[in-house]
């Protein structure tokens, strides 16, 4: 099929101009995707005044941060990337089992051309200091270097080593937690002064480790032949996802103080970020249960009759096709969680909306609404499609070789 | 003069939650090396039966003792029978993600706790002797039914139980793949297994079984050696359902 494929002309012609209403319709659509793209691009480059954004870059990024600070993130940023470049590296240099690929596929090779791209255009397009655009070419170069080294180098590292080199990411987590917040003899940053992308992305990803491991209790609670837990599972699954999530924020800022042990929510970003846990496990636990349901009642069956326990019949067997199932839904709805926490701006946090609600009311930026809210929606676009590769990523990593059981 | 009683069931009577009285007052003995294969019309309550016997199904009234274990409520006595009694399944109920090598090498390694290496080599001995052991490294999904099914066995094998329990093994097969199930089987039986089968193949409970069980509603009607019971059954249950699968 290959060798017969048209030239680009001819399949184009085919597959818009087949029959003549298909060809008046491609053209109508076409007429129409170009004049709404020049108003666009007419906006953007003569009438939209980015000062705003270039003014506010740090504000957007890290919120009030303590300047004396910044350093912390500065590091916590490099590690990460080199810690990108590291998995990513190794996800090349050690495909599956019986799989053999290229080190530098041709995806990868877009990729670091887009990084290579952004790091360029991003610091120029906001007119970043000299020093701090040296900076992002560094941590984009450390990225890089560490992804070329990893994918040279990494087949020849010895098991033990690879095995715990997935431990790297929550150690990192931890280690940044500590990095941002201070503690170890670190001045200590009040949760206040963060804002931005950085708190929206603390909130989404503390909210998304948290919730995955207690969405799973709660699926399978609500499986349980225990009959309290069972209907304590249905009870707060049911209660989440009755009420809005706006709701559950400012019932967590009066409540959340007295329901969690002490120090758990100590300030206004913690119980939110515990409510977004909360809120967000009852929609995996929705996801992760239809996994189970669809896994043959044999697989588990089979596990008890070899003398497995239920809890290693559930680690072992039944989760790891359960969750390989609930995958797609459950990072629909990290992506879901990722744009709720824009409600925290409601709640008078400083996340990115809450900035750019800051930023807007400031009287120098009076009426560059337009600006803010465009450069926002690419961001979270930005996050949010990070996380769909991501996922369609695992996905095709957890399922190359095999088919479903027959049921 | 008698070998050791591994399976003893007494007056087994179960109920479904849904009020159906699968079983009622089932009754069997199997001995060290014995093959028993259980037939009958569906419905009668065969699979149910086999299931108790692993503590798969529970049972209200009766009491079903397994190598010396008593079936009860007891979790860790029924971890201890289950570790003893193999199990193979008409949907074979291969664990589609891991390989063949894995799906042997799990319940030895993590329930009785032995080296994988010693595991691993007596699990490729065993797909040997099955005859797929060039298929060691693939998942089940590229398997044939008749292949799944010779390494579900081999699963079990592994296990080293010292009974192993047959539903339907070969239901589920396409019929060019039946034979190759029932060699392994029979190979099974030749080495000495004690095995309860469900099945309809009558040459194999010819040709194999020491003992053809009838059950029908939920009871054992009839047990006689194979030749007595296909030639001169003398319960009319037993001829009827002959007369069925005749």
């Amino acid at each position: 099929m290959a060798s017969a494929s048209p030239p680009v002309l001819q399949r184009l012609r085919q597959e818009l101009f087949a029959t003549r209403v298909d060809g008046l319709i491609s053209i109508a659509l076409i007429g129409f995707l170009l004049a709404v793209a020049t108003a666009l691009l007419r906006w953007a480059l003569f009438q939209a005044q980015w000062a705003v954004i270039q003014a506010n870059s740090t504000l957007f990024a890290i919120g009030r941060y303590p300047f004396d600070q910044q350093w912390r993130l500065w590091l916590l940023t490099s590690l990460l990337a080199a810690a990108t470049g590291l998995s990513w590296g190794l996800l090349r240099a050690l495909p599956r089992a019986g799989r053999s690929g290229p080190r530098w596929p041709a995806n990868d090779r877009v990729a670091a051309a887009a990084l290579v791209g952004l790091a360029v255009l991003l610091p120029q397009l906001l007119q970043l200091q000299q020093p701090i655009q040296l900076r992002w070419w560094g941590i984009t170069a450390l990225l890089l270097a560490v992804r070329w080294a990893a994918g040279r180098w990494g087949a020849a590292l010895p098991q033990a080593v690879r095995r715990w080199l997935p431990l790297v990411w929550p150690l990192l987590y931890l280690l940044g937690m500590v990095l941002i917040s201070g503690g170890l003899g670190l001045t200590s940053v009040s949760p206040s002064e963060w804002g931005g992308l950085l708190l929206t992305l603390l909130e989404a990803s503390f909210a998304i480790l948290l919730c995955f491991p207690l969405g799973i209790l709660l699926a399978l609670g609500r499986r349980s032949e225990l009959l309290l837990l069972r209907w304590g599972s249905v009870l707060y699954i049911e209660f989440i996802r009755g009420a809005p999530l706006i709701t559950l924020l400012f019932l967590g800022q009066n409540i959340l103080g007295f329901l969690l042990p002490g120090g758990l929510a100590p300030d206004r970003v913690w119980r939110a970020a515990w409510v977004l846990t909360f809120f967000a496990a009852a929609y995996v636990a929705e996801a992760v249960r239809s996994g189970l349901a669809s896994l043959p009642r044999g697989q588990m069956e089979a596990a008890r009759s070899l003398g497995l326990p239920v809890h290693q019949a559930l680690i072992h067997v039944v989760l790891p096709q359960a969750l390989r199932v609930a995958l797609p839904a459950t990072v629909g709805q990290f992506i879901t969680l990722l744009q709720d926490t824009t409600l925290l701006s409601l709640i008078g946090l400083l996340d990115l909306l809450g900035t750019a609600r800051t930023v807007m009311a400031n009287p120098a930026f009076l009426g560059k609404n337009a600006e803010v809210y465009l450069v926002l929606a690419v961001l979270f676009w930005c996050c949010c499609a990070a996380l769909g590769l991501g996922s369609r990523a695992l996905e095709t990593r957890l399922n190359t070789h095999h088919t479903p059981a027959k049921a | 003069m008698t070998s050791p009683l591994m399976i003893e069931a007494r007056a087994v009577e179960k109920w479904y939650p849904n009020g159906f009285h699968a079983l009622r007052g089932a009754e069997l003995e199997v001995r060290q090396g014995e093959v028993v294969v259980i037939m009958g019309p569906s419905g009668s309550g065969k699979s149910t039966f086999i299931r108790t016997f692993n503590g798969l199904e529970d049972f209200q009234k009766g009491s079903i003792t397994i190598d010396g274990l008593s079936l009860s409520n007891d979790v860790r006595d029924l971890e201890a029978i289950r570790r003893e009694v193999g199990m193979v399944f008409q949907q074979f109920n291969l664990f589609p993600h891991l390989t063949v090598l894995e799906n042997l090498t799990l319940a030895p390694v993590l329930v009785r706790k032995r080296p994988k290496a010693e595991v691993e080599r007596q699990a490729l001995e065993l797909l040997e002797r099955v005859g797929i052991h060039e298929q060691a490294g693939k998942y089940p999904g590229q398997l044939s039914g008749g292949q799944q099914q010779r390494v579900a066995i081999a699963r079990s094998l592994c296990m080293e139980p010292r009974i192993m329990l047959f539903d339907e093994p070969t239901s589920a097969l396409d019929p060019e793949m039946v034979q190759e199930v029932l060699t392994v089987m029979r190979e099974l039986a030749e080495a000495g297994m004690t095995m309860v089968v469900v099945t309809h193949e009558v040459r194999f409970a010819r040709q194999v079984a020491s003992r053809v069980v009838l059950m029908a509603d939920g009871q054992v009607v009839e047990q006689a050696p194979p030749e007595q019971f296909f030639t001169n059954p003398s319960h009319e249950r037993s001829r009827q359902f002959l007369r069925q699968i005749a």
